[in-house]
């Protein structure tokens, strides 16, 4: 692919989203109105606008990231629009918000270059911290910021603007200060991690002291399962840790340790939480507590099944019978309405994204820039994964946004923040 | 690091693999079992609105059709003219309540094919029809509505069967409801009345509700007996006033009280006539639970029966019973542990009327495409055989005398040779389900039938299988064989 594709290949994206945008409306009313221009220009300016601030900090960039992710964006709008044309409307504002704090990173590292990431380490984990945390605070307090809980997670916030009040999951960028963290930090202390180590038959075990950090994570990890009741998060923080741990010092033995504390962790909590059993029950068998708690994960299946290989078409299904599927079960919706065809596509846009972003991690010579940009792809993998997976039933469910799919603006900025990552690493090792 | 970092990469790509498996059977191979799946309600909301094929009856009774919906000319409005009268086997579909009976059961034969999913377009490749297909049913309309006039909105049910095919010729359940009520806006609220109406009419009493059979089902343990070879009608037993219980002081006595015959011996043929306890308790026992249990099941009891919807499974409890004599008598007069349906019990008339062969019973004769040629004919076949040709002559012999001059005279029609036999069981006292099976005419029979009624019908706790069920098999066998002459 030449870079010259890349302007064709947003508008195309950007066509696509419009069309399905039309068609939803032709279903719903039989006629066309603005809804389609107006998705046409936003998927344009935000993408294009992307690619434009790309050009001009991070020529050297990688040309093929966008365009599948445009085309996700565009696929998931299709279905907020058709599902709660109010949320689009506010989805829409968030595509370009998220755009325009991406074109910001992208500025920002352009001036100060990626390895001024690194300066501000210890502050970067606190603030990862304390924005976890964030969702603790009462949700009656005197603070211009409140937590909320919401299905029973404590996961966002409501920020007091004075002149309106903003939803956010602080959770979404505290992922990022994360990897942007242990990038840094493994970059530097890989040769005390991979030190000395015990061997037990055939398996490298690392020195206890050097299994401090895994503990600590892995408590935190328990910590937000607990205080949040978010299973999502806590595992996808754990198991980033791990994945980044064992990139950096090749040690099979956190692999191991890794796995088994997620299993200790999650016989645990099966048999200390409620929520978690109710999960684990609904993926087990869901059309078994159809009435219950696998009503959702049933629905979803009834709703992929019966749209079967070409789908019901745009606005012609039923995706509304299934909870939250602008949501964490977006991914159903579109295989209610756009089939097997339309999934495999989605997928495909996926793994074209998430191969570029482990191309580039590999083919950086610098440790933090491969750490980094290892560590982001693994977060975009796994949540899509996670998720998909849940809905899928190929593991338990646990609520994940979709990246760029899903309805909801932090997950939306911090994903674009996280391309905006990605795309200064591969233009500084490109023109390095 | 670029080892471990492949090394995840791929882990990632397997993940994606799983993925892509799992989706590939949610969406193609097995997206049609989700699809057609009853809590799937995406399959009726997609049905209604759409033309559905004819339910009809071979004198042209329509049960169920499509209208154009005069106020969207694109959609069609379903309609069950006859109402209540078929409401339990024509069923519904409704977009709101689900579906029931066969228009669940034919989902696939009746809807139509004019909304395109793959395999439809696969099938229009081929020049396949896309308009619905219809289905002709066994039901003799005026046999039907004449049942239901018979039962007149009491808690009962009528089944009645060809004897040489299995062809069902009525399939009563009483008090039913109108699946009209089922479609339209309010389907919801009518549907919960009816849920709420405390007789139940949402309840199939024919086949898929299951009742002690009382004294019917001597007519399993007689055929048990002579197919044996342990009895024959004229084989004599000895009289007491009570039948002990083996093991236990409890007794079983007859209805009137008495001895069954003179108190000193009396045959098998006069203990059948006369649905004497005291006898066939001590013959069920002489049996062996082994040797009833076999002829049960060859008649159709304890196995799942092939019908458009899933009937109750009659029980005859073999194993349990061997070792419990005491159990064993009371089951041998059709108390506690036998457990039937209407359905099951005509099957058992019907058997013994076609010289011991069991058909398989069937409701749908045929599918008919738009153009009337036939898709499927059902071709009448056997279950298997519950006795010998000779045994099912000496069981319609004895089972005619019955009506000529036993409990069953109520069902008896001039100049036709009718057979049957009366059953009253008691599960609780004061509320008796009082029964009649039986078949006509004896020489050439072409109707079997049972009835049965809760509670004693309309004489209440004093009703009996030969005053309330014998008259109304009378009434319907002689209105059908009457008319079957004429036409």
């Amino acid at each position: 692919m030449t870079r010259d594709l890349q302007p064709a290949l947003l508008i195309g994206a950007a066509a696509l989203a419009a069309f399905g945008v039309s068609l939803v409306n032709f279903a719903a009313q039989g006629t066309v109105d603005a809804q389609v221009g107006l998705t046409f220009g936003t998927v344009l300016f935000a993408f294009g606008g992307v690619f434009v601030a790309a050009r001009r900090f991070a020529p050297e960039a990688v040309p093929h990231l966008l365009p599948p992710i445009a085309v996700i964006a565009g696929f998931g709008f299709i279905e907020i629009f058709r599902l709660n044309p109010y949320r689009a409307g506010l989805q829409r504002w968030w595509l370009l918000i998220g755009a325009a704090l991406a074109t910001v990173v992208l500025a920002w590292i352009s001036r100060n270059g990626l390895a001024s990431l690194r300066r501000y380490r210890n502050t970067q984990l606190l603030l990862a911290v304390g924005l976890l945390l964030l969702p603790l605070l009462p949700s009656d307090g005197p603070l211009p910021i409140r937590g909320l809980e919401v299905n029973g997670s404590r996961l966002w916030i409501e920020v007091d603007l004075y002149i309106a009040q903003l939803n956010f999951q602080p959770g979404e960028v505290a992922k990022l200060l994360f990897v942007v963290f242990l990038a840094s930090y493994l970059a530097d202390r890989q040769p005390a991690l991979t030190g000395a180590h015990r061997r037990i038959g055939r398996l490298t075990l690392p020195e206890p002291r050097q299994l401090g950090p895994l503990l600590l994570v892995w408590l935190g990890s328990l910590g937000i399962l607990i205080s949040q009741r978010d299973l999502g998060a806590s595992l996808l923080l754990f198991l980033v840790f791990v994945a980044m741990l064992y990139v950096a010092t090749g040690e099979g033995g956190y692999l191991v340790g890794g796995g088994l504390l997620i299993a200790i962790g999650g016989v645990a909590s099966w048999q200390m939480f409620d929520h978690v059993q109710r999960r684990v029950s609904a993926w087990l068998d869901p059309f078994g507590a159809f009435e219950d708690a696998g009503y959702q994960v049933a629905q979803g299946i009834f709703g992929m099944g019966t749209g079967s290989l070409s789908g019901s078409g745009p606005g012609l299904g039923r995706p509304e019978l299934i909870p939250n599927a602008i949501t964490d079960f977006v991914f159903a919706a579109i295989g209610e309405e756009f089939g097997f065809a339309g999934t495999v596509a989605v997928l495909g846009c996926y793994a074209l994204a998430i191969a570029t972003g482990f191309g580039i991690a590999l083919r950086s010579r610098d440790r933090f820039n491969k750490l980094l940009a290892f560590g982001l792809t693994f977060v975009f993998a796994l949540q899509t994964f996670l998720i998909i997976g849940g809905v899928l039933r190929v593991v338990p469910l646990t609520g994940i946004a979709l990246p760029f799919m899903s309805y909801g603006g932090s997950a939306l900025v911090g994903n674009f923040m996280l391309v905006a990552l990605l795309l200064a690493v591969s233009h500084e090792e490109a023109s390095r | 690091m670029n080892g471990p970092m492949r090394r995840m990469a791929r882990l990632v790509f397997l993940g994606f693999g799983l993925l892509l498996g799992a989706l590939t059977w949610f969406q193609v191979l097995g997206a049609d079992g989700y699809r057609s799946d009853p809590r799937n309600v995406r399959t009726a909301i997609n049905i209604s609105g759409k033309e559905r094929g004819l339910i009809v009856t071979g004198d042209g009774t329509v049960l169920a059709r499509s209208d154009p919906d005069p106020n969207d000319p694109q959609a069609y409005l379903r309609v069950y003219p006859e109402g209540p009268t078929f409401a339990h086997v024509a069923g519904y579909t409704s977009r709101l309540v689900g579906e029931a009976g066969l228009e669940e059961a034919y989902r696939n034969e009746l809807r139509s094919r004019r909304d395109l999913t793959i395999s439809d377009v696969i099938a229009a490749l081929f020049g396949r029809d896309l308009r619905p297909e219809n289905l002709l049913v066994t039901i003799d309309a005026e046999l039907q509505r004449a049942a239901v006039a018979a039962l007149d909105g009491q808690r009962g049910a009528v089944v009645a069967i060809e004897p040489s095919t299995g062809a069902v010729l009525a399939y009563v359940s009483s008090p039913s409801y109108d699946p009209n009520t089922f479609l339209g806006p309010s389907a919801v609220a009518n549907r919960q009345t009816v849920l709420d109406d405390p007789n139940e009419p949402i309840r199939d009493r024919a086949g898929t509700e299951l009742y002690p059979p009382g004294s019917v089902f001597k007519a399993v343990v007689a055929a048990s007996a002579v197919e044996s070879g342990i009895a024959g009608p004229e084989t004599t037993f000895e009289d007491p006033v009570v039948y002990e219980l083996p093991g236990s002081t409890a007794t079983i006595g007859n209805a009137d009280g008495g001895p069954c015959g003179d108190g000193v011996e009396v045959t098998l043929q006069a203990a059948l006539v006369r649905s004497c306890n005291t006898i066939f308790a001590a013959l069920s026992v002489r049996l062996g639970a082994t040797a009833i249990g076999e002829t049960a099941s060859s008649f159709g009891f304890d196995r799942t029966l092939d019908f458009p919807w899933a009937l109750a499974e009659s029980t005859f409890p073999a194993s349990a019973l061997a070792d419990d004599p005491a159990a064993l008598a009371q089951s041998g007069i059709g108390e506690r542990d036998v457990r039937v349906t209407p359905l099951q019990m005509a099957l058992v008339a019907a058997a013994i009327a076609n010289s011991g062969e069991v058909p398989q019973p069937y409701i749908v004769s045929q599918v008919f495409d738009a153009d009337a040629n036939a898709r499927e004919v059902t071709e009448p076949r056997l279950i298997g055989r519950a006795m010998s040709p000779a045994t099912a002559v000496v069981l319609q012999q004895m089972m005619e005398r019955v009506v000529t001059s036993g409990t069953g005279q109520a069902a008896s029609i001039t100049g036709v040779r009718v057979a049957g036999k009366t059953g009253t069981a008691l599960p609780e006292p004061g509320r008796p389900d009082v029964w009649f099976i039986g078949f006509a005419p004896v020489d050439a029979p072409q109707i079997a039938i049972a009835v049965m009624l809760e509670d004693g019908g309309p004489l209440g706790e004093s009703g009996t299988g030969g005053s309330v069920a014998a008259p109304i098999a009378g009434t319907l066998m002689e209105r059908y064989l009457v008319r079957g002459d004429a036409g």
